[in-house]
């Protein structure tokens, strides 16, 4: 669907938010809590495709987003924020959820760094949400997110690791509670080792994972059955490289969560990044997940 | 769409449901081939295809006056048909949302929606209902959201949580099922639910068709048939009641089975819901007497072959063994062995 | 858990629990606990002569009576921190209305660990009446309320922690199959 930025403000240095509202004035598909967008991001000579989750209400009559530009941005976050105006039209995917609340839990605990913060954002305009959430942040930064919080003893905000006893946060929980986290990868795997240490099953862990692994060695594909070679770049994914290629994978959630763009390896070895593949599928090496996997040997070949 | 109804028609006691010439025409034949096997067949859920019953989102035919009448009193009788897991109310909603913005949208000459924001103006004409509430506020529906519309909507419902990496059946409203109980399923993953099926399990069925449902989309519908047979054209058929339905099957003769054996097909859509996330499963059934659909050339051909390859495991998972026979002699007669076309399409337009 | 009915593993306690709560309605705690495992506490059914209760030794805790230790057991759940895992030993019946207790109580399925101890026998829910029936030893029995003779299928619910039962003669009344004991 096609959508038009309304309005852009500036939190910070790094960070905007963008209101996108419908063309033609229908209405927006509905977005329930921890949904996200995909937006097609016009780059030179090709479109980036950049998933961002909706901060809004699920009623809102628009969508509103909330981007950091990237350091060594692969050119999406760099175009929204050095080039997007107002009244700029995108092509943008209807939304898909693959981070809701979860829904038997009787208590949240939320816990997020910097950007992370975004698909929270959404859970806290629920009306009915019981939540304890915890923010990390840059001490330059904590005005700008305090003011995206309602006020309450609900949110505590962090600007230094020593105000956040993540051993302590984590062990005293009720039974009835689960446990979402978002943020860089670095910070959600301390969380997740610091419950896993408290006895907390994974089960009740969850985590926001579109954004994965944003590069690494550049590789070559060949797509067998299409007869193709591709270069990935060292910026690009495979799923990225493929698409500027003209090819077609299928795929969804663009970060290794939900499966839908597995292929067949037929040789070569993969470099798994995803959250999607069994233990075994990962030892076996015969199938990867291409929007956030690489390669180990200097050439993969798939069954596409 | 144009549509007329039958003002009353019974689905149990003295059974006056009958089919229209028209509703026969399009009633939504499931063998593609002369034999039958268990697949995940599903497909998007887009207007038009082989039937004519895909032409709506939710199809809505002759029959709607009787089944929601035989709805209320299965209700009236056993509440617990329809059942909500206290966390799914924003997939009743969500529900109600779909349906009533469907049902205004192909049928307007029947039902017309109109909202004011959060004050919405519903109006069934069919049923004589002509309510106001607000949206997200319960207390101002005479039930809960769920209950309300599907009361209103042809088909069976259940309402499947998506969460662990698996569906669980966390509400529903059922009470023209083909013997399963609401209440005895409510709250089961879905492997657990389909438990009873045979052979599926084994051929991974179930694990390919929970993998493709977890990745639904919103605006993205998918569909499939199933099928089953019923002695008399009875609408609840349910577990509880068996002890008053199960006797009818044995009074299935060579002399009655055309008049009284129905073919019972169910389309089966399944719908991403928006705010809740939860998929929303509708079972609408089609019911034809056998006598009726035998005036369809070639789904008389078509069906003796398949009611008499049928694998012997589905026979009895059916609960057809009975009467099989009964039905594969009925339909002999009109198989002259001749070859035909592979798909569902009558093949004919008039009776 | 199996398609049809739940399957069950040999008890052993989760190392990565870090605290574990054993309740059992034998009046011993099963065998396998290991001593290395710190923060365990067992739970039994066991009286001291009629209506005394039986004393608590450290870590091992008797009640007088399977209701008893699940009222309580529902209760501490509720106070009970992240970490815990909980597992029961004991008949089919009693196992899961250990577990429903846990799930009402917020725990996962991932955090409770159901182990089968005792005879073959089945409490069985009447789909006619609602009536449940318990300690059903064979696959056939007679509703005690509707009278219904009912076949015990291998569907099992959960939340209702009982196994199907169906009129076995409705199509013919009186056509009533041989009765098979259980065996699983």
């Amino acid at each position: 669907m096609k959508l038009k930025i309304e309005a852009i403000v500036t939190l910070t240095p790094g960070i905007r938010k963008f209101t996108l509202a419908p063309v033609d004035g229908a209405p927006l598909p509905r977005a329930g809590a921890g949904s996200h967008l995909v937006l097609e991001i016009p780059g030179s000579g090709r479109v980036w495709k950049n998933a961002y989750s909706i901060t809004s209400a699920t009623e809102a009559a628009v969508y509103e987003i909330i981007v950091r530009r990237v350091e060594k941005s692969r050119g999406g976050s760099a175009w929204l924020h050095d080039h997007a105006k107002v009244g700029d039209v995108l092509e943008v995917q209807p939304p898909q959820n693959l981070f809701a609340p979860q829904r038997l839990a009787k208590r949240h605990l939320l816990l997020s760094a910097g950007i992370g913060i975004t698909p929270f954002l959404s859970y806290l305009k629920l009306p009915c949400l019981a939540y304890e959430l915890h923010h990390c942040c840059k001490p330059e930064d904590e005005a700008a997110f305090r003011a995206l919080f309602p006020s309450g003893p609900q949110v505590t905000l962090h600007t230094s690791r020593n105000t956040l006893n993540l051993e302590m946060l984590l062990k005293r929980q009720k039974l009835d509670t689960h446990l979402s986290i978002c943020g860089p990868e670095s910070f959600m795997d301390v969380v997740l080792a610091t419950a896993a240490h408290c006895g907390w099953p994974s089960t009740k862990m969850h985590k926001e994972s579109f954004g994965g692994a944003t590069g690494g060695e550049s590789f070559v594909v060949h797509l067998h059955r299409s007869g193709v070679m591709v270069n990935v770049g060292r910026e690009e994914s495979l799923l990225d490289a493929m698409e500027a290629a003209g090819l077609t994978p299928s795929s969804l959630c663009r970060g290794g969560a939900c499966g839908e763009c597995k292929l067949p390896v037929l040789d070569g070895v993969p470099a798994h990044h995803d959250h999607y593949l069994s233990e075994a599928e990962r030892a076996a090496n015969n199938a990867i997940m291409i929007c956030v996997s690489r390669a180990k040997t200097p050439e993969l070949v798939l069954d596409f | 769409m144009k549509l007329s109804m039958k003002p009353q028609e019974t689905f149990r006691d003295d059974y006056t449901f009958s089919n229209s010439d028209e509703a026969i025409l399009r009633f939504p034949f499931p063998f593609p081939d002369d034999n039958y096997m268990y697949s995940v067949n599903m497909e998007p859920h887009v207007r038009g295809g082989a039937s004519p019953v895909y032409n709506a989102v939710f199809d809505i035919d002759e029959h709607y006056i009787g089944d929601m009448a035989d709805r209320a009193i299965t209700l009236e009788h056993d509440p617990l048909r329809c059942q909500v897991l206290p966390h799914m109310e924003e997939a009743e909603w969500d529900t109600l949302e779909l349906i009533m913005e469907n049902l205004a949208n192909d049928y307007p000459e029947h039902f017309s929606l109109t909202k004011n924001g959060d004050e919405w103006h519903w109006i069934n004409r069919p049923l004589d209902i002509d309510q106001k509430f607000v949206f997200g506020r319960a207390e101002t529906l005479p039930y809960g959201p769920f209950e309300y519309i599907t009361r209103q909507t042809q088909g069976d419902f259940s309402l499947q949580d998506q969460r662990d990496n698996n569906l669980f059946m966390d509400g529903g409203m059922v009470t023209s099922q083909a013997d399963w109980s609401l209440n005895f399923d409510v709250g089961m993953s879905f492997h657990e639910w389909h438990g009873p099926v045979p052979l599926a399990h084994e051929s991974g069925v179930f694990d390919r068709a929970l993998q493709y449902l977890l990745r639904l989309q919103y605006g993205k519908p998918v569909r499939r048939l199933n099928w089953t047979m019923t002695a008399n054209p009875r609408l609840d058929t349910s577990p509880e009641n068996y002890p008053l339905w199960g006797p009818e099957k044995a009074t299935i003769t060579p002399d009655n089975v055309g008049h009284r054996m129905c073919l019972r097909v169910e389309l089966q859509s399944l719908y991403r819901l928006p705010r809740s996330n939860a998929i929303l499963f509708s079972i609408r059934g089609y019911l034809v007497r056998l006598e009726e659909l035998a005036l369809v050339k070639k789904w008389a051909i078509r069906m003796h072959r398949v009611m008499r390859d049928l694998h012997p495991k589905i026979v009895e998972y059916k609960g057809q063994s009975r009467y099989r026979q009964h039905v594969v002699d009925y339909l002999a007669p009109h198989d002259d062995g001749r070859v035909l076309n592979p798909g569902v399409a009558a093949e004919q337009d008039s009776i | 858990m199996s398609k049809s009915r739940p399957v069950y593993t040999p008890f052993g306690l989760d190392p990565a629990g870090r605290a574990h709560l054993v309740v059992t309605s034998l009046d011993a705690p099963p065998e396998g606990i290991e001593d290395s495992l710190a923060n365990i506490e067992v739970w039994t059914v066991k009286h001291n002569g009629p209506g005394v209760p039986a004393p608590i030794v450290a870590g091992l805790r008797p009640f007088r009576s399977t209701t008893e230790l699940l009222v309580q057991l529902s209760h501490r759940l509720t106070r009970e921190t992240a970490g815990l895992r909980l597992y029961a030993v004991g008949p089919e019946a009693f196992i899961w209305d250990a577990y429903n207790a846990a799930i009402a109580a917020g725990l996962h399925p991932s955090e409770i660990s159901l182990h089968r101890a005792g005879p073959f026998v089945r409490r069985v829910y009447c789909s006619h009446c609602r009536t449940i029936i318990e300690g059903v030893p064979v696959n056939i029995v007679a509703c005690p309320s509707c009278e219904a003779a009912l076949f015990v299928r291998d569907h099992f619910s959960r939340r209702l922690a009982a196994f199907m039962g169906v009129k076995v003669d409705a199509e013919v009344p009186g056509e009533i199959p041989e009765a098979e004991v259980f065996t699983s």
